[in-house]
């Protein structure tokens, strides 16, 4: 146990370090922060400490730790015996009048214990199942350091964004097409969502599914979240001589042109502006959601000579036969594609269950083991402190009320 | 609704004078009355809760504000149990200033109803922060025990069935807090495999929540394996607590991260 809760100190220690000092960030960044320490930060990898070999070496040792403790208990748990039989044979702690005896026996009828009588006295018992508790904690905890390290290890996990109407192509050759993007429901209220549809190395085709932010969407092995979203500036090009033209979805800043000296260089995009008395603009910078008033910066490029301009949705501009006419912004979503074997994030959530069931029988189901005959009782179990001190405080009460 | 939230505040400020006046000056009539007007700061307390929950059409735990107020409402209502079910009327007046401080917290911080931002949006959202809730309280309130138990236990005239009750009620009171905030954390993780796409990021309130639950786990193996109890496991409960409130306030205001909410 001692080495134990030396391995949890030490883990809760590097975690502490792990939470002051920022993870993972440039050696510049500790050098500049940390001057003169940033040589022990580097040196220990304190600034990467979860991903440490002393921390993963912590958490190994935690792991065999847990398994010895596992073992050890189910090994007491299978060699206890018949633990109301050894109640039975308890020497009395403390003596009962008549009064008490009645009161003892009312108290663990409220209590629904289970009355046996065995060789001239009672046992009082219930909770059997309340032994595993400890086993069982200890057990899911070693099953959830385990299955999360390969929850956390095993996936692949892209980072990518999409124009709605393509599809991105993953190394095995699975394609998730983006069918629509969204930012705002129905009512207006921030709800980023996009509808997918997967197509899998083997040719199996999901049907179009929504994502949203908590909503992921699993098909095969692959989890797909809504994770990011951006907004791009959309410009249709027309030739005036030709009458054709051509839409064009600008992420980052281009240079929309026939003849490489006449055209368009889109810069920006903004959310929208703010329009002064006299005329001037000040450009939003940052907004949440849908762009309210969206604005252009361009420049206008003539023969070699560019005009710097602020353009909105509907305006046009014409340069040398072209005719560049700004639309509406497109959104667009910010995926992240996640590889997973599922079977690791099922076992981990069962892990999770048996934890919360073991805890609950260690702490709120104990096993009750009382033993009652004419004299006096006796409490028995893996942890009659409890049950021990509530009997007392009951029996002084009784003798308190005969008192007066 | 600010007037109901201040009313709170001035009922449990009163009912935290007048305990410290009955215990100080063993005045039982005096701390009966601190009681009646707990009970009533808590009825208040509630149905500000719950006229903000309408209000907002949602739970009402998803800033600092609301949070702190649903905290302060859980040692509270821990308390009632503890004191109506167990004979904890010795907790009284070491929690009553706690949830009146938590409260008392939660004024400083912005009232304003927002709507839910879309990465609260989940059905996970009642488990995890409802058992945090819960668990803080109930390490709290092991807190307070502990400061009865050591301003008790030296006393030539202490009660040694007593002293036993204050000691193991503090005992199950972490013993309450530790399977919530194993729930909390639980959840969380799942919670954020389904959002963020990973159980665990190693974010600030993470590893905090973490530390915090090491250092119960510590306690309970030192109790239920090494058989401590008494002065020593008062000590620990009540040096844990500043663990909880950093858990709980600190992380947010120093170390930004995935869980800033607001």
């Amino acid at each position: 146990m001692r080495f134990g809760i030396l391995l949890l100190a030490l883990i809760a220690v590097c975690s502490v370090v792990g939470s002051v000092i920022p993870q993972g960030r440039e050696v510049a960044y500790y050098a500049q922060t940390y001057r003169a320490a940033h040589g022990v930060i580097l040196l220990l990898g304190l600034h990467r400490v979860f991903s440490s070999w002393y921390f993963i070496a912590l958490l190994a040792l935690l792991c065999l730790n847990l398994t010895l403790c596992s073992l050890t208990r189910v090994r007491a748990l299978l060699h206890c015996g018949d633990a109301v039989e050894r109640v039975a044979r308890l020497p009395n702690e403390a003596r009962l009048t008549d009064a008490g005896a009645d009161r003892l026996r009312a108290y663990m009828r409220t209590l629904r214990c289970r009355e046996e009588a065995l060789g001239g006295v009672t046992v009082w018992h219930k909770n059997a199942v309340g032994r595993w508790g400890t086993f069982l904690t200890h057990l899911s905890i070693l099953l959830t350091v385990l299955l999360g390290a390969a929850a956390l290890y095993l996936p692949t996990v892209a980072d990518k964004t999409c124009l709605p109407g393509e599809a991105l192509t993953m190394p095995d050759g699975a394609a998730v097409a983006v069918e629509r993007f969204s930012i705002e429901d129905e009512t207006g209220r921030l709800d980023y969502a996009s509808v997918l549809r997967v197509t899998l190395p083997d040719g199996r085709e999901s049907k179009p599914t929504r994502v949203s932010v908590n909503h992921p969407m699993s098909f095969g092995a692959y989890k797909i979240y809504q994770q990011t979203y951006g907004t791009a500036g959309s410009v249709t090009v027309t030739n005036l001589d030709t009458g054709g033209s051509d839409a064009f979805t600008l992420t980052e800043p281009a240079f929309l042109s026939a003849d490489g000296r006449s055209g368009v260089w889109y810069e920006a995009l903004y959310p929208g502006y703010i329009k002064d008395p006299s005329g001037n603009v000040t450009l939003i910078t940052n907004t949440t959601g849908s762009y309210p008033d969206p604005v252009y910066q361009v420049q206008v490029a003539s023969d070699g000579v560019y005009t710097p301009t602020l353009a909105f949705p509907g305006d046009s501009v014409r340069v040398n036969g072209l005719e560049f006419t700004f639309n509406d912004p497109v959104e667009y979503p910010g995926l992240r594609i996640k590889k997973t074997p599922t079977v690791v994030n099922a076992l981990l959530i069962a892990a999770f269950a048996l934890m919360t069931v073991g805890l609950y029988l260690t702490f709120f189901m104990q096993p009750v083991l009382v033993r009652q005959d004419a004299d006096g009782y006796a409490v028995g179990g893996p942890k009659p402190e409890g049950l021990r001190m509530e009997l007392a405080l009951l029996l002084r009460e009784r003798k308190e009320e005969e008192t007066t | 609704m600010n007037a109901l939230f201040f009313g709170t505040l001035v009922l449990y400020f009163f009912a935290v004078v007048l305990q410290f006046a009955g215990t100080v000056f063993k005045k039982e009539t005096v701390t009966r009355w601190a009681w009646r007007l707990f009970l009533a700061a808590l009825a208040a307390h509630t149905v500000f809760l719950a006229a903000r929950g309408v209000a907002a059409r949602r739970l009402p735990l998803s800033n600092q504000f609301e949070f702190s107020a649903a905290f302060s409402w859980g040692i509270s209502l821990l308390l009632l149990i503890v004191r109506t079910r167990f004979h904890g009327d010795w907790l009284t007046a070491a929690a009553l200033p706690m949830s009146f401080l938590v409260l008392s917290y939660a004024a400083l911080q912005p009232r304003e109803i927002t709507e839910l931002m879309p990465a609260l949006r989940s059905s996970w959202f009642a488990f995890h922060i409802g058992s945090a809730v819960f668990s803080y309280a109930a390490f709290i309130l092991a807190g307070c025990a502990g400061v009865r138990y050591l301003s008790m236990h030296k006393k030539p005239d202490a009660d040694e069935l007593r002293l036993r009750q204050m000691d193991y009620m503090g005992y199950r009171l972490i013993a309450l807090g530790f399977l919530l905030l194993t729930v909390t954390i639980l959840t969380g993780a799942i919670w954020a495999e389904q959002a963020w796409s990973s159980f665990w990021t190693w974010d600030p309130k993470e590893v905090w929540a973490l530390i915090t639950w090491i250092i119960y786990a510590v306690y309970l193996h030192l109790r239920l394996r090494a058989g401590h109890s008494g002065v020593k496991m008062a000590w620990f409960a009540v040096v844990a607590v500043p663990v909880v409130l950093f858990t709980f306030a600190g992380v947010n205001t120093l170390m930004p991260g995935l869980h800033s909410y607001g």
